[in-house]
C-alpha cells in the first residue's frame, strides 16, 4: 500500500531544497573529508552503522552449503532455505525461522542490472533453482557410488583427501550454487544495487542526508543505512564489522582474503576498505562526488576478486588433471562457479558487468562440453584464463599465485 | 537501454538546483501554463470519466435487477457484458487517487483483487455486514461482483440457479444488490466532489510543493503505473515478486478472458492521460508530456511515449487470459514487465527530476 510521506516531513524537504539552492550557499567547497581510522560512524554518541539483513543473508547462504552436502534432505528443505519465508521452519535457527529476510529473492535483483529486466533474474533463479533440483535428484541418490566419465558419483582424492560429490562432467553442483552465489547475491547486491546512484539518490534520499532526515526510530539516513549494506555484503559475518579480519564467510570474505593473499594483488582489500570508509565518510559530509569516486574503486576491486579466483582456479584444475581427478575436478567446479559471478562484476564508469550473460555461457558451455572436465583440455582452460585475465588487465600467471 | 542509462546518468548529475549550469542539463526555465494544464485534465479526462463510469454503474445496476429479477442465462449474459463495460472504464479512474477518492479511499473499495471469496461466503450467509469496513476490502468492488458472476458454480446453468433456486439465493442476490449499489454511490461521492467543489481546489493548486495537487496527481499517476499496473497486473502473477509464479492473482481471474483487455485499457488510460488526450474522444490538451517539454530539452516526453507503446505493443501479444499466459509461457509476462518497469524509471526518476517534483510515497524496501 502506499504511504503518502508526512507533511512535515515534506515540507522540511521543499525547505531544505530551498535552502540548498540558495545561490550564495550553495558552492559546496570541497572541504578535505577525511575518512576515520575504522569504519565507525556514531551520531549522538550511538552508531549510525546497521546491516543485520546482510548478516542474515550470509547466515542463510551458509546453511545452503551445509545443506547441499546433506543427502537426508529433500529439495523442497533446500528449497525452503534457499527461499525462506517469514515463519517457517526452514532452519534450525528460531531466529533465521523468524526474520523476513530470503536469500533467494535477492538473487539477481539489483536495481542497475535487473530492476527492468525481470526475464533475466528469472533465468538466473531458474540456474540457482536448478543446481538444487540436480544436486537432489541426481547426486544424493549416488552418494555412495563411485563417478566416472559419464558418471555421477563420488571421487576421493588422493592421499586420502576429501570426498566430491560430481555429475557425470565432473561438476559439484554445490561448488557451481556457493561460487555462483557470491556473485548472484553478495556481489551484484552491493555493487550494482547498494553502490548505485539510483538507489543511493532515490527519491529524496540526498536531501535527507543533507538535513540528517533520519529513519523513523532508527540513527541513520538512507543513503548511510544503503552503503552499509553495500559494506554488510562483504563484512556481515566479521565478529567486529568497523575492523574487518576477512576470511569469516565463504563467499567474498573468504575470497578477498585468497586475493589478498596472493602478492601480485595484495593491498586489493585495503583499497576495498579504504574506499568503504572514504565514501560513509564522504555521505556524512555530503559530498557525493567523493562517494562515487570510492563507489567505482570498490566496484573494480570486487570484480577483480571473481576474476582472480576464476582464473586461479582454472589453473589449479589444469595443473591437476592428469594426477587428481578429484582435486582437479573440484578447483574447476570454483570456476565454473567464479565465472558464472562474471555476470554480475561491474566495469566502472558503465553500466556493464566484464563479461555478459552470453559470454558467461559460452565459457561454461565450452567448460562442460563432450565429457566436461573428464576431457577437456590444459589449452582450453589456458584459453580462457587468458581471455578473462587480458579482459581485467592482468595476467594469469599473476592470478595463478 | 543505452538512452535511458545516459539521460538517468545526467539526471543524477543534476543538482537539486536548476538555476546553475541549465544548458549541461537540459533543463530550462519555463513559463509553462500549469493552471491551463490541470483544467485539462480536470474538465476533459477526469470528470468526463468519472461521469462515464457513474453512467456503466447505473447500467450494471439496472442489468443486474433485470438479472435477479428473471434469472436466466440471457440476463446473466447481459449483466456480465454491462460489468465488463464498466471495468473497463474504471481502468480511467483508478489513478485519480486524490481528493474525495483518497479521504474515502475509494480505490480499496472498487477494485481489490484477488477478492477474498471466503468473506464474500461468510457475508452472504451471515447476512450481516458493513461494506465500507477496511475488512471487507477485500470482498466489494469488481472483483467481488466478478466472482458473483462467474464463480460461484462452475456451470452457467449453476450460476443462474445460485439466483433462483438455490436455498440461498435471496442472500446472494441481496449481496449482488448491496454491491453493485455500493459502487455506484461511491462513485457519484467522488464524481459529485469533484463537480461541486474539488475541481475549484484542483485547478488553482499549482505550486510546486508537496501539497500542491499538481504535485500530488503525477504520484498518483507514477504510483498507479507502478502498482496498479506494472505490479497488480503483470508483475505479480508473473512471479516478480515471489518464490513461484502467481496465476491465481490476476485481475479478472473468474471471467478468464478479460485480464489482458483491462491491462490493455489501463495502459491506454495512462498513455492518454500523459499526453494529455481528452477522455472519449481524440483531441489533445495540455499534459504532463507538455509540462516535460516546457521544463528540458531532452526528449523525454518522447522517450515516455515511446516506452508505452513498447509496453503496449509486447502486451497486445499476450494471451487474452493472462492467468494463462504465465502456465504457458511466463517469459512473455516478465518481458512486459520489464518494458512496463523501464517506464517507472524514466516517468519516476527522470520526469520527477525534471519537473523538480519529490517522490511523496515510499515501497517497503525489504532490508
Amino acid at each position: 500500500m502506499k504511504t503518502r510521506l508526512n507533511l512535515l516531513t515534506v515540507s522540511c524537504i521543499a525547505l531544505g531544497a530551498f535552502y540548498s539552492c540558495d545561490d550564495t550557499d550553495d558552492i559546496i567547497n570541497p572541504v578535505n573529508v577525511e575518512a576515520p581510522a575504522t569504519y565507525s560512524f556514531t551520531r549522538n554518541n550511538s552508531t549510525t552503522v546497521d546491516f543485520s539483513g546482510q548478516t542474515t543473508r550470509i547466515e542463510m547462504s551458509e546453511v545452503i552449503l551445509d545443506a547441499l552436502l546433506d543427502n537426508s534432505l529433500t529439495e523442497a528443505n533446500i528449497d525452503g532455505k534457499f527461499g525462506h519465508i517469514q515463519g517457517s521452519n526452514d532452519f534450525s535457527d528460531p531466529e533465521l525461522n523468524a526474520s523476513d529476510k530470503s536469500v533467494r529473492s535477492k538473487v539477481a535483483a539489483s536495481v542497475d542490472y535487473f530492476g527492468s529486466n525481470s526475464t533475466a533474474a528469472a533465468a538466473i533463479k531458474a540456474d540457482f533453482d536448478g543446481y538444487i533440483a540436480q544436486q537432489v535428484n541426481e547426486i544424493f541418490p549416488v552418494w555412495n557410488n563411485t563417478a566416472s566419465k559419464g558418471v555421477p558419483g563420488n571421487l576421493q582424492q588422493a592421499g586420502g583427501g576429501s570426498i566430491r560429490y560430481i555429475n557425470g562432467d565432473g561438476l559439484e553442483y554445490n561448488q557451481a550454487f556457493a561460487k555462483a552465489l557470491l556473485g548472484g547475491l553478495m556481489t551484484d547486491q552491493m555493487l550494482n544495487n547498494y553502490l548505485s546512484p539510483l538507489v543511493l539518490d532515490e527519491a529524496d534520499n540526498r536531501l535527507d542526508n543533507d538535513l540528517e532526515v533520519l529513519n523513523t526510530g532508527k540513527n541513520y539516513t538512507t543513503m548511510e543505512h544503503k552503503w552499509d549494506e553495500a559494506y554488510g555484503y562483504l563484512y556481515g559475518a566479521e565478529a567486529t564489522p568497523a575492523t574487518p579480519t576477512l576470511d569469516q564467510d565463504s563467499f567474498l570474505s573468504e575470497y578477498l582474503d585468497r586475493v589478498e593473499a596472493d602478492g601480485d594483488f595484495s593491498g586489493i582489500a585495503g583499497d576495498i576498505y579504504d574506499a568503504f570508509k572514504l565514501g560513509r565518510a564522504a555521505i556524512v559530509a555530503g559530498d557525493y562526488e567523493l562517494r562515487d569516486q570510492q563507489a567505482l574503486i570498490i566496484r573494480e576491486n570486487v570484480s577483480k576478486v571473481i576474476a582472480v579466483r576464476a582464473v586461479f582456479y582454472l589453473q589449479a584444475g589444469k595443473g591437476d588433471l592428469a594426477t587428481d581427478k578429484a582435486k582437479a575436478f573440484h578447483a574447476l567446479s570454483e570456476a565454473y562457479g567464479f565465472i558464472y559471478s562474471l555476470q554480475f562484476t561491474r566495469e566502472p564508469n558503465t553500466n556493464q558487468p566484464y563479461f555478459s550473460r552470453t559470454e558467461v555461457q559460452e565459457m561454461l558451455n565450452l567448460l562442460t562440453a563432450n565429457d566436461g572436465f573428464w576431457d577437456v583440455s590444459a589449452a582450453t582452460l589456458n584459453q580462457m584464463s587468458d581471455q578473462i585475465s587480458s579482459r581485467f588487465g592482468f595476467t594469469t600467471a599473476q592470478a595463478a599465485g | 537501454m543505452k538512452k535511458i542509462a545516459f539521460l538517468a546518468f545526467i539526471v543524477i548529475a543534476l543538482s537539486s538546483c536548476t538555476s546553475e549550469d541549465a544548458s549541461s542539463t537540459g533543463n530550462k526555465e519555463t513559463n509553462f501554463d500549469r493552471k491551463a494544464m490541470m483544467v485539462n485534465l480536470a474538465d476533459n479526462i477526469i470528470i468526463p470519466a468519472f461521469e462515464d463510469l457513474e453512467v456503466k454503474l447505473v447500467q450494471l445496476n439496472a442489468a443486474r435487477l433485470e438479472f435477479t429479477s428473471n434469472p436466466n442465462q440471457a440476463n446473466l449474459e447481459v449483466m456480465r457484458g454491462a460489468w465488463l463495460e464498466a471495468y473497463k472504464t474504471w481502468q480511467y479512474v483508478e489513478m485519480f487517487n486524490i481528493g474525495k477518492a483518497e479521504e474515502i479511499l475509494y480505490s480499496f473499495q472498487m477494485n481489490i483483487y484477488p477478492t477474498n471469496t471466503t468473506d464474500i461466503e461468510s457475508n452472504i450467509s451471515s447476512g450481516s455486514y458493513d461494506l465500507t469496513s477496511a475488512n471487507n476490502n477485500d470482498a466489494v468492488g469488481f472483483p467481488a461482483v466478478e466472482y458473483m458472476m462467474y464463480g460461484l458454480a462452475t456451470t452457467d446453468a449453476g450460476i443462474v440457479a445460485n439466483y433462483s433456486t438455490d436455498a440461498n439465493a435471496a442472500s446472494n442476490i441481496k449481496y449482488l444488490e448491496d454491491l453493485t449499489n455500493q459502487m455506484k454511490a461511491l462513485t457519484s461521492t467522488v464524481l459529485n466532489d469533484w463537480k461541486s467543489s474539488y475541481r475549484a481546489t484542483f485547478v488553482e493548486s499549482t505550486g510546486n510543493n508537496a501539497t500542491s495537487a499538481i504535485n500530488m496527481l503525477v504520484n498518483d499517476f507514477i504510483f498507479y503505473y507502478e502498482k496498479g499496473l506494472r505490479a497488480n497486473k503483470i508483475g505479480i502473477p508473473a512471479g516478480v515478486f515471489s518464490n513461484t509464479a502467481l496465476p491465481d492473482r490476476v485481475e479478472g481471474l473468474y471471467s478468464k478472458t478479460n485480464s489482458k483487455l483491462l491491462a490493455l485499457e489501463s495502459l491506454q488510460a495512462v498513455t492518454n492521460f500523459f499526453v494529455g488526450k481528452a477522455y472519449g474522444s481524440g483531441s489533445n490538451g495540455l499534459g504532463y508530456a507538455d509540462y516535460v517539454d516546457a521544463s528540458t530539452n531532452v526528449a523525454l516526453s518522447t522517450m515516455i511515449t515511446d516506452q508505452l507503446n513498447t509496453a503496449g505493443t509486447r502486451m497486445g501479444n499476450l494471451n487474452n487470459n493472462l492467468s494463462q499466459q504465465v502456465e504457458n509461457d511466463n517469459s512473455q509476462m516478465t518481458m512486459t514487465y520489464d518494458d512496463l518497469q523501464r517506464a517507472v524509471i524514466l516517468m519516476k526518476v527522470d520526469m520527477l527530476q525534471v519537473l523538480n517534483i519529490a517522490v511523496d510515497y515510499v515501497d517497503a524496501d525489504g532490508d
